[in-house]
């Protein structure tokens, strides 16, 4: 009833793998969140954004596994960003120092283009 | 010695929740004290920070203060006091919480080189909230009271 309230999706948009994540990022969060992103990775994604939707509760072990994430993208070479946080969870990004690997966009279509200027 | 700061006010401004340890049931001391905050006044943001206080303090409660176990309660108090919302969430002490692990200074610089990346939950409580004092419950067990100001 209220543990498992995300649901994960990834896709590929001009050359970027979008991971949805839509829903709570908690513990029960870190399976389907290193799955899209291992899959994401084994497909040659270089650039990797989460595409945060209706989150309105992410908690320390979700920052946790976010941590994970910029651990293994700095790994791999790859370049992250994460797009759609509310004003709260951007603030808490930023405090954590998690703004420090991953560029913050305020939506997807900013995101997109953001990875295509730094690319270009 | 000082006596520790009352908390009692009129009863009918004092709610108590009683959780199962189990996760998840974090939520419904987040919306329960969301709701309150709200009526007091409490602007969108600083609601926000109370949520995510909260369910940082409810959750060290299951996960370490009673071990998840499902016998165990957590108790969650919010007293709405004039100018500030109170909040006290107490386990059952199955861990004591060491006085090391209640002011913690996690750096992400570190935390992507360690196995484990987590450590930010007290933290992120002090970070947002006006006042945070640990103690022991009457239970015994772990007790953190919270406070935060209305600015109107």
């Amino acid at each position: 009833m209220l543990d498992d309230e995300l649901s994960v999706s990834t896709r590929e948009r001009d050359g970027v793998a979008i991971i949805d994540l839509v829903g709570d990022v908690t513990t029960f969060a870190e399976e389907k969140i290193n799955t899209a992103y291992a899959q994401a990775t084994g497909q040659g994604a270089r650039h990797i954004l989460l595409n945060f939707r209706q989150n309105d509760y992410i908690n320390s072990a979700g920052i946790a596994i976010l941590i994970g994430i910029v651990t293994e993208v700095n790994r791999n070479n790859q370049k992250l960003a994460v797009s759609g946080l509310s004003q709260h969870f951007q603030k808490i990004f930023r405090m954590v120092g998690l703004a420090q690997y991953a560029d913050i966009y305020q939506d997807e279509e900013e995101a997109v283009r953001g990875f295509a200027a730094t690319a270009a | 010695m000082t006596d520790p700061p009352s908390d009692n006010g009129p009863a009918e401004r004092v709610i108590e929740l009683r959780l199962p340890s189990k996760l998840g049931y974090e939520k419904v001391a987040m919306d329960t004290a969301s709701s309150l905050a709200r009526r007091m006044g409490f602007v969108p943001e600083r609601i926000e920070a109370l949520r995510t206080a909260i369910a940082e303090a409810v959750t060290n409660a299951i996960e370490h203060g009673n071990a998840h176990d499902s016998e165990m309660r957590v108790l969650v108090m919010l007293t709405a006091r004039e100018d500030e919302l109170v909040v006290r969430v107490a386990d059952e002490g199955r861990k004591q919480l060491g006085q090391e692990q209640t002011a913690p200074t996690p750096r992400i610089e570190e935390a992507l080189t360690r196995q484990d990346k987590g450590g930010w939950g007290i933290w992120l409580i002090r970070e947002l909230m006006d006042e945070v004092e640990f103690t022991t419950a009457p239970s015994g067990g772990n007790q953190v009271r919270m406070v935060i100001h209305l600015e109107r």
